[in-house]
């Protein structure tokens, strides 16, 4: 046990380490990619389990954000000569401030105001950069000067940019998990009425909770804009990013750390083995057959995901851990 | 603006916007029983407006005809899937079913594409291009067509809602669920109908899509987007609310148009949509949604 315990303490900087010296041992090719893009997505599922797993909220609207924050930076770019490595965070921000935008709109009430306004957002998101052809070029996108760098280490900078910025999640979502502030999240996702008769301000709790979750997206899309050197309406708004993250989060488990990691580290590699095997002309399309029958059994054998489920077969995990009911006599102790 | 075009537009907002009226009266109805916002339900219409085209070009079947195998054909599929997958976790858990309603969208626009292709289609009979002018207005023939299907099953739903037994049940599990249980009302048989009608009607809608709109297998996320601005401004749950913002949607869409230009026209809905959740989130017939469900 105690053992156990010291390994769940220090795996994750082994893990870092390791991740840290791999692109000193092979600096291009398939691995690094598929780790980038695994670290993205890890990045973007703990931000978006901010507030689908602490407060419960659901957002299908993630790449809403991703691909405004891809607009963003591609425009600072292009316009001001502003790299994205610089204004990638500050992107992330305006990101926020949108996010605490719609969460105004539809986080004062409960109900399902926030799923019908996260989803439309993503549409309105790409109307805007389709229709507003002066700016944006309309369907003809962006083009992002390319980085100064021979062409096989130019995925070296992005790699450890998207290191940084899941490692920067976790440590956001540890923090968030261990604040009064998470137990107000999760105080709401329990009994949302009982939070509020509590003294949690419930409504400042879940804006802010979302303004934070976006931040991942926004600040991943920026730097996915300059990594494609591209940018239109239809790379950067693309619904399946959405899916991977909600996917991702409640495979690994919803509300736990490390459960989106988990998520993003099984169903990103596996989703990009299948879409190699699949026959090319129909690859895509059955993509989306699997991914979308991925999300409808797990939704309904594993609701919980592959950690919470461990964790109650385990039935001795670390209390930070504990049960939902655990979860929620917790919750109700601040007040 | 002409007042000749204005005329003009008031009259095709008014023809579409029977049909946005039947589209997001499956949607709504569907949220009214199970508080359940069916993200599939432009990807099922979709489904429809496939079969309906190949029914047509293979077997030459008119495509308000095949509205006839749709129906139950739609009906049947529905009552499966809810009482089979959707109620068992509806009973649970709403958010992780509107997830799964995501799930079945993706599914649907996987399967379509991996079918039919991603390519354009349209149905195109040969009244598809006809037209007639009424004094100085121009009346496309399948937009009246489709109007004129739409009220008729509407009207069809409403006296079905009004005046039957069945109907007063779904009313009363609408109202409030608990209470209709209490005097004797099967809500989980009722629940699994509605559901039912709900995508039947769904199904009923693909063909009349199909005549007026191209489509491919991406096109239901655009459409889930403009009939969920029009159940919102309506009222969730509300049939009258659907049919008033589908109107005023279709016309207003119609308007921009003309007036502003036709990439802006989808964006109206989107402005409805945001303005009414800040004004009045409840929408035109909504009620205030109970705090403790």
């Amino acid at each position: 046990m105690r053992i156990d315990q010291r390994l769940r303490r220090r795996w994750p900087w082994a893990a870092l380490a390791l991740f840290a010296v791999v692109p000193l041992a092979m600096p291009e090719g398939f691995y690094l990619d598929l780790l980038m893009f695994t670290f993205m997505y890890a990045a973007m599922a703990v931000g978006w389990d901010i507030m689908g797993g602490y407060a419960g909220y659901v957002s299908l609207g993630h790449v809403g954000f991703f691909g405004l924050g891809s607009y963003a930076a591609a425009l600072l770019l292009v316009h001001l000569g502003l790299p994205v490595f610089m204004t990638a965070p500050l992107v992330g921000l305006m990101a926020s401030l949108l996010g605490a935008g719609l969460g105004f709109i539809s986080l004062r009430t409960r109900g399902p105001a926030f799923v019908i306004v996260t989803l439309t957002f993503t549409y309105v998101a790409q109307l805007l950069m389709l229709d507003l052809k002066s700016v944006t070029g309309g369907s003809q996108g962006i083009f992002l000067p390319l980085l100064d760098l021979p062409a096989n280490l130019v995925i070296v900078p992005f790699y450890y940019a998207m290191l940084a910025l899941l490692v920067i999640a976790i440590l956001v979502s540890i923090a968030i998990r261990r604040s009064k502030f998470g137990l107000g999240l999760i105080a709401i996702r329990e009994d949302e009425g009982k939070a509020e008769a509590s003294g949690v301000n419930t409504s400042l709790y879940k804006i802010l909770a979302f303004a934070i979750s976006v931040w991942f997206a926004g600040t991943a899309g920026a730097l996915h804009a300059q990594y494609l050197n591209y940018v239109d309406p239809d790379l950067a708004f693309e619904l399946i990013i959405t899916l991977n993250l909600i996917i991702m989060s409640l495979f690994g488990s919803r509300g736990i750390v490390w459960g989106p990691v988990l998520g993003a580290f099984v169903i990103y590699p596996l989703s990009a083995y299948l879409i190699f095997l699949l026959p090319s002309r129909l690859a895509g399309q059955l993509h989306l057959v699997a991914l979308g029958v991925v999300l409808v059994l797990v939704v309904m054998f594993l609701p919980d995901g592959v950690l919470r489920t461990y964790m109650a077969w385990r039935k001795k995990g670390p209390k930070d851990y504990g049960s939902v009911e655990a979860q929620a006599s917790m919750a109700e102790a601040p007040g | 603006m002409r007042p000749g075009l204005l005329a003009q537009s008031l009259v095709l907002g008014i023809l579409t916007g029977g049909m946005y009226a039947l589209m997001a009266a499956g949607l709504t109805l569907i949220f009214g029983v199970m508080r359940v916002i069916n993200i599939a339900h432009a990807a099922m219409i979709v489904m429809g407006a496939y079969l309906s085209l190949t029914l047509f070009l293979h077997l030459g079947v008119d495509p308000l005809l095949s509205m006839l195998l749709l129906i139950p054909l739609f009906f049947g599929l529905g009552a499966l899937v809810q009482w089979g997958i959707v109620n068992r976790l509806a009973e649970r858990d709403i958010t992780l079913t509107v997830l799964m309603t995501f799930g079945f969208a993706i599914i649907l626009e996987g399967l379509q594409g991996a079918i039919w292709t991603s390519s354009y289609q349209g149905i195109k009979t040969a009244y598809s291009l006809e037209s007639f002018q009424l004094f100085t207005l121009y009346v496309p023939v399948v937009r009246l067509i489709a109007a004129a299907v739409s009220l008729f099953l509407l009207a069809g739903l409403y006296a079905l809602l009004t005046f039957t037994m069945l109907g007063r049940a779904i009313r009363a599990t609408i109202q409030n669920r608990t209470s209709a249980q209490l005097v004797g009302v099967n809500v989980r048989l009722v629940t699994t109908i509605s559901f039912a009608i709900g995508i039947a009607v769904a199904g009923a809608t693909g063909p009349l899509l199909g005549m007026l709109f191209t489509f491919y297998p991406a096109t239901h996320w655009l459409w889930i987007g403009k009939l969920l601005a029009i159940v919102v401004l309506g009222g969730l749950g509300s049939l009258r609310g659907a049919f008033v913002a589908a109107m005023l949607l279709g016309i207003a869409e119609q308007v921009t148009s003309v007036t502003i230009a036709l990439d802006w026209a989808p964006m109206i809905f989107y402005v409805f949509l945001f303005g009414v959740l800040v004004v009045r989130p409840q929408g035109l017939f909504g009620v205030v949604e109970r705090q403790s469900l």
